[in-house]
């Protein structure tokens, strides 16, 4: 058993974890940066440890510091949390050096998972669903144009060399083909100095849904079924939830079966996610899914798989690094009811979704049966400008789906933040959208519709309704009064100087 | 249309009813740059001015000396004393605009103006001493 984990986080995630150690008597050692000396989880932590100036490359990202701060705190564990090390193959090799226990996969894995078209390759020789594609040995048009009717229309083509959807192409019609190879060269020359074009089936309408699966050390590998995070902007999730709305019984079974095919193959162990594209176009009434990429962590949405499976993953993960057994047969995961998870970030959606930092000056979370908050801040915190704006995740749980999104939208409507702009007016538009309520959404929603629904997020106090406006004349002639500073008497005064 | 009645129920929480109607509203922050909560909206002074804008002080010491200082970074739009004029109590003695906010900043009391240290159309940084008065 582990005696003692260092956790090589910070934030809600941190907490999370810290709190699991608590309840099974692990001590839990904090490491901090400069920015986080008094953040709520260096607060919570038996031990705490600085590691660094704020920049995160410094500190949360610097493995030999993190490492030496493990050995220093008599640590016999790392666990990495999400983001930061957390996929760096380089940290659980330096811990397994070390003599400490990574709390995650070995660094092989990671490794090998890492690699996109590594992953990819593995998985199709498993014999799991990959997205149908390819690089043409002839990169001639003409061969170009043959492998793009072997994938199949619409087709996606690309550079082969690139990311960032740079010199892609969409191909819907059989003779729009020349034309996009030719331009999609062209791009791929200018970008990356290299023309060689990928070709790949385009999925038009598609659904990200992922299966939570764990291994342990003996290779047993069971799945927690499926959450669904279709609602993303620029590729972050915003809502997660579970069960899938979207999906059969049938492809459920499917997905998960494909999803255990994955670990096992990989040679998994410990809390993985095998996130997959689901075409649900009105064309495909099969549903056929793609794997995506296996990420080799706790995800941020974890919790709504423990709200429906009534588990607690962390805990495992901390039994399965110690070289435990899996504390589940696959028998005996059910899921039960709906849960749906809401991130609230300190950014402001009226302004380009720009994140801000600052002094957190209320902070009141709502409380109701069926709503959990994992948080990462308290009244007084100080958000800083270096790390993720992540402030806390609500996970409400009810018997439906339609229950769970009443009881979100309640529970939104009463989380006060104060002090930093939030995106809880945002979420609670998007939860409240007829698209998202009727589950009809793909991965392109909030991306098509988001911007429309940030507009109407922080509002001017010149517009408020007058409950909202007495309250706050209330306040500021109660503030003004104790300060004794140079504000006028009548609150209203400053209103009328307002130009917005 | 019947005035809203307010009631402080707790730190920054505000029962406010109004025509047989109740609801919370929260509000925070300093009196030239509050926030408020109601229903799931969020309500600020300017909406998207720096969230971290520190309130504006005043310093006296022990002899009388008052120094008025800027509460957040601002440009400067007006002086509105000079060296040796006599000011009230609430007179506006600089006016500061910072995200399309005028921000007057007033006398605490009746005074004599001691030293200007800002200009029209300078930026000013947070707690930059802008006037200093004498207390008369």
């Amino acid at each position: 058993m582990i005696r003692r984990l260092l956790i090589a986080n910070r934030g809600e995630i941190a907490l999370r974890i810290i709190r699991a150690c608590r309840e099974i008597g692990v001590e839990a050692v904090a490491i901090y940066s400069d920015a986080d000396r008094h953040a709520p989880h260096v607060v919570a932590a038996d031990r705490s440890i600085r590691v660094g100036p704020p920049p995160a490359s410094e500190s949360y990202l610097s493995i030999p510091a993190i490492v030496d701060a493990a050995l220093a705190s008599g640590a016999d564990a790392v666990h990495p949390g999400y983001g930061f090390l957390s996929e760096n193959a380089a940290f659980p090799a330096a811990c397994e050096q070390a003599g400490l226990v990574f709390v995650g996969p070995p660094a092989a894995v990671v490794a090998a998972m890492g690699s996109k078209a590594g992953a990819r390759r593995m998985m199709q020789d498993a014999g799991v669903p990959v997205v149908p594609g390819a690089t043409p040995d002839d990169q001639s048009d003409e061969a170009v144009a043959r492998a793009i009717e072997r994938v199949g229309l619409p087709a996606l083509v690309k550079a082969s060399a690139g990311g960032g959807g740079k010199g892609m192409r969409v191909v819907a019609e059989r003779e729009d083909a020349g034309d996009a190879i030719r331009a999609a060269r062209r791009e791929a020359l200018a970008a990356f100095g290299d023309g060689a074009l990928y070709v790949e089936k385009l999925i038009a309408h598609p659904r990200h849904i992922e299966v939570q699966i764990f291994a342990d050390a003996e290779g047993r590998v069971v799945h927690l079924f499926e959450r669904e995070c279709s609602v993303q902007r620029r590729h972050q999730k915003v809502i997660e939830e579970s069960p899938s709305p979207a999906i059969s019984p049938s492809v459920r079974s499917q997905i998960t079966a494909a999803a255990v095919r994955a670990a096992t193959i990989a040679s998994y162990r410990n809390a993985g996610t095998v996130e997959f594209l689901v075409d649900l176009s009105p064309t495909r009434p099969d549903a056929p899914f793609y794997f995506l990429e296996m990420n080799t962590r706790l995800q941020v949405e974890h919790p709504v798989t423990e709200q429906v499976t009534g588990t607690d993953l962390v805990h495992a993960q901390l039994v399965v690094a110690a070289g435990g057994a899996l504390p589940w047969t696959q028998g005996s995961i059910v899921q039960r009811g709906h849960a749906i998870e809401a991130r609230i970030y300190a950014e402001d959606p009226a302004h380009g979704f720009v994140p801000h930092a600052g002094r957190v000056l209320l902070y009141r979370e709502p409380r109701a049966p069926g709503v959990r908050v994992d948080s990462g801040v308290v009244e007084g915190s100080e958000v800083p400008v270096h790390y993720d704006p992540l402030l806390a995740k609500v996970i409400v749980t009810a018997e439906s789906r339609d229950g769970a999104i009443a009881r979100l939208s309640a529970a939104l409507r009463d989380f006060p933040i104060l002090g930093v702009p939030t995106n809880i007016p945002f979420l609670l538009q998007v939860v409240e959208h007829p698209a998202f309520r009727s589950a009809s959404i793909d991965t392109q929603f909030l991306d098509s519709a988001g911007a429309a629904l940030a507009g109407k997020s922080t509002t001017s106090l010149d517009e408020a309704p007058e409950i909202v406006r007495a309250a706050v004349a209330a306040h500021v002639s109660a503030a003004s009064e104790r300060l004794s500073t140079s504000v006028s008497e009548d609150p209203w005064d400053r209103l009328q100087g307002w130009r917005s | 249309m019947a005035t809203p009645r307010v009631s402080r129920i707790g730190e920054g929480a505000y029962l406010v009813e109004n025509e047989g109607q109740s609801a919370i509203v929260y509000v925070a922050g300093p009196p030239e740059s509050p926030w408020a909560f109601w229903n799931g909206r969020i309500f600020n002074s300017a909406s998207g001015s720096p969230s971290t804008a520190p309130r504006p002080r005043s310093e006296r010491s022990a002899d009388e000396r008052e120094t008025l200082t800027a509460p957040m970074p601002a440009t400067v739009r007006a002086v509105l004393v000079r060296p040796g004029a006599a000011v009230k109590k609430g007179d506006a003695v600089v006016v500061l605009e910072a995200m399309k906010m005028e921000l007057p900043i007033r006398a605490h009391g009746d005074g004599v103006v001691r030293a200007v240290h800002c200009a029209a159309g300078e930026l000013v940084q947070p707690d930059t001493v802008l006037v200093e008065l004498a207390r008369t």
